[in-house]
């Protein structure tokens, strides 16, 4: 009996799952059409520039100088100024989720400014989203300047004037940061979910029993399984990747084969990390609630996406090394917007691998232990 | 409750725990999730690689660095390579501050006080925030004869609810919202697609039971499944994490009900367009994706474009956030409260209506 790894066994499980695989057009559509239609939609839709907030506006002092404050407020684009009708309890419009900031002008502003040529105003925001009360404090800083020049009528010069260039990203576009990131997640989960699935379903109907009696080894039965997935997972990127180019303009600076060669090793970590669950669980439901839990939601809330790794605890950064998405991340917005060379992202991409390997390894393990009687 | 729909659910339970990995899936893990998230996840910006590059003698620019890596935003770097751009573009820095040629302390000097500030903008958030920190560093040194923040105006800026800015009170709530969401949303719907793919719900049909008490034989555990979940998750929030708990338990509870039904009904619905658990799963994932993204979770949805501006209200998960948030951390303001509840009631019953509507039909 030949005991060394024989590709065309491989090959025969890879046409059975692709014929799998073409059956079955919903599962078709949805791992190659879903990773563009999402990137696309969302990336229109999140949008970290927030404007237009809900400002509402108290002002106890009817003077002149107390109106040119709210004027700044209003002119400055960043706010929708509305007057509160209710000045009781100023904070209710809050409460009732109507605005995100309160201005107090009290009573005297205008009187305490003229006498002592300095005078404060109270601005009270909603901390209940966090996210939100960070950037109107940044905001608050440009007003505070704007409102001093215009009541002292002269430019404020400040000692050291201040010459910022944002490298890679000009102007500050925010779809240009999130639409490479998005990329990973969406491609990240999809394969997971995809090949956690397959596996597992053949152990719940039998039928991986059945190949396991036959003289297919356990190596072929993964590599024939992957292929396939990998292939579908690689269109996705492809898509995406034009999607991103064209419809959002995002550039891409780097190297298409050094994208390209992170995105298969991503694609295998993910593939991988789908066979270790399905062949730990052997159950769909289990299987598609372990896929959830460390594929979909480390995805959106661990790799950095969104919410930055360097300010985690120093613990979970470290802890954050064992994710696959989070390399892929690094490796794809500086792809897209830096250029950076393969001596640049040595680390991620070494990382990859490693991650890879090593979940295949489990799986494998798994498999052959699962042989033995 | 009549005994056939009772001996479903027992069934039906028993099927869920038997396995313990489940019953780790199920009671474990989202106590896990929500400590981790809550330990890690933090919105601020901090640990900013700055390189500071300036003449060795150039006292007043070092006094610039040493208030920068004093404020707890910035980290220092040091290279062997001074070219700021490869610096950049290599990661190993995140930000460059460079004194003029003649130095800072000469600049200064002359009234002419000037600095350049390189950011890599590839997080454009992030770069934003960089140059707030130091233009904020500049003007509070009065070394440089900054004014200071007495005299002139100025503004007192008082944070509602959260005053510390702490990145759990925001975000706990909200993952909350996606744990539970997630465990019934895909429970429901695979299990009855496990039954469509094995043929027991075949059997079922031909055996002597009703239609409804198949419905709800097979809904109802779920939701109960569901709602022990909702004392964990909170406990997690307010005992561990410290979330405020201002408004009553009793309108969380509701928020809860009607959320957890709401979210069962569309895992029944996503399993009636389903032939098996692969498309169950991807149904699922097709309906979670956007949920989660336009919950309000992960980014602020103030801005979204007004011509979609309608979507967010056909989610679920969106008014539980704000439900969450405003009960939890306001003390639940009357007409948010009802109005959000009664929303998603509608919604709620609208899925419950369709999906039992869909179960029924594709029953016969």
């Amino acid at each position: 009996m030949n005991r060394g790894l024989d590709f065309w066994r491989a090959i025969s499980i890879a046409k059975k799952e692709i014929r799998h695989i073409l059956r079955d057009p919903f599962t078709l559509t949805m791992a190659v059409g879903m990773p563009v239609l999402l990137v696309t939609f969302f990336g229109f839709i999140i949008n970290f520039d927030v404007q237009d907030i809900a400002l509402s506006v108290i002002n106890r002092d009817h003077t002149r100088a107390s109106r040119d404050v709210v004027d700044v407020f209003t002119s400055s684009n960043y706010f929708n100024v509305k007057n509160n009708t209710n000045p009781g309890n100023p904070f209710q419009p809050v409460d009732a989720e109507k605005v995100k900031a309160v201005l107090v002008i009290e009573k005297g502003f205008a009187k305490e400014w003229r006498e002592h040529g300095a005078a404060s105003v109270q601005v009270a925001i909603d901390g209940a989203d966090n996210q939100a009360a960070g950037i109107i404090g940044n905001y608050l800083a440009g007003i505070r300047k704007a409102v001093q020049e215009k009541l002292s009528g002269q430019e404020m010069k400040p000692p050291v004037e201040l010459r910022t260039r944002f490298l890679f990203n000009e102007e500050l576009n925010s779809r240009w940061f999130v639409v490479p990131g998005l990329a990973v997640v969406v491609i990240g989960i999809l394969s997971i979910l995809l090949t956690a699935l397959t596996v597992a379903r053949e152990w719940e109907n039998g039928s991986m029993e059945l190949l396991l009696s036959t003289p297919v080894r356990p190596l072929e039965i993964i590599i024939g399984k992957l292929l396939p997935y990998t292939v579908l997972g690689l269109a996705g990127v492809t898509f995406v990747y034009v999607a991103a180019r064209l419809a959002f303009g995002v550039p891409f600076r780097g190297s298409h084969l050094l994208f390209g060669l992170a995105c298969l090793l991503f694609l295998g970590t993910a593939l991988a990390q789908g066979l270790v669950i399905s062949v730990v669980t052997r159950q769909q439901q289990l299987a598609m609630q372990m896929a959830n839990i460390t594929g979909m939601l480390p995805s959106f809330m661990l790799s950095g996406f969104i919410f930055p790794i360097e300010s985690m605890p120093v613990v979970f950064q470290y802890l954050t090394f064992l994710l696959a998405p989070r390399w892929l991340m690094i490796i794809s917005r500086s792809e897209f917007l830096k250029g950076s060379t393969f001596l640049d992202l040595a680390l991620p991409l070494g990382m990859l691998a490693l991650i890879m390997t090593l979940l295949l390894t489990i799986a494998l393990k798994k498999f052959k232990k699962d042989l033995e009687p | 409750m009549n005994a056939t729909v009772r001996g479903f659910i027992k069934k039906e339970m028993a099927q869920a725990v038997r396995d313990p990995r489940m019953r780790i899936m199920l009671f474990v893990m989202p106590v896990i999730q929500m400590t981790l998230f809550g330990l890690a996840l933090s919105n601020e910006i901090k640990n900013v690689k700055l390189l500071v590059v300036g003449q060795p003698g150039d006292h007043m620019m070092w006094k610039v660095a040493e208030h920068c890596f004093a404020s707890g935003w910035f980290v220092p770097v040091s290279v062997s390579n001074l070219d700021p751009f490869e610096v950049l573009q290599s990661g190993k820095a995140d930000a460059v501050l460079i004194a003029p040629e003649e130095g800072l302390g000469s600049s200064v000097g002359r009234g002419a006080g000037r600095l350049q500030l390189l950011v890599d903008a590839t997080n454009a958030v992030r770069a934003r925030g960089v140059e707030t920190y130091i233009q904020a560093i500049l003007a509070s040194m009065p070394e440089l004869g900054a004014r200071g923040p007495t005299g002139g105006f100025s503004i007192q800026t008082r944070v509602l609810y959260n005053p510390s800015m702490r990145t759990p009170v925001f975000l706990v709530p909200g993952v909350m919202c996606l744990i539970l969401c997630l465990l019934t949303i895909v429970l429901t719907s695979m299990s009855i697609a496990r039954e469509r793919e094995a043929g027991t719900l075949e059997t079922l049909i031909a055996a002597p039971v009703k239609k409804w008490e198949i419905i709800l034989g097979k809904t109802i555990p779920y939701v109960i499944l569901g709602l022990a979940d909702v004392p964990l998750v909170l406990g997690v929030a307010v005992f561990l994490f410290k979330v405020p708990m201002k408004g009553s338990l009793l309108e969380i509870a509701l928020a809860s009900i009607v959320f957890v039904c709401t979210a069962v009904s569309t895992g029944t619905l996503i399993s009636t367009f389903a032939r098996n658990q692969q498309q169950a799963m991807m149904g699922g994932f097709l309906f979670m994706f956007p949920a989660i993204q336009l919950s309000g979770v992960m980014f602020p949805l103030d801005n979204i474009p007004a011509a979609i501006a309608w979507v967010p209200y056909l989610n679920p998960l969106r008014y539980f956030v704000v439900l969450l948030r405003n009960i939890m951390l306001k003390g639940g303001e009357p007409t948010v409260v009802w109005s959000n509840l009664a929303a998603m009631a509608a919604l709620g019953a609208a899925m419950v209506f369709i999906s039992f509507k869909r179960f029924h039909r594709t029953l016969n």
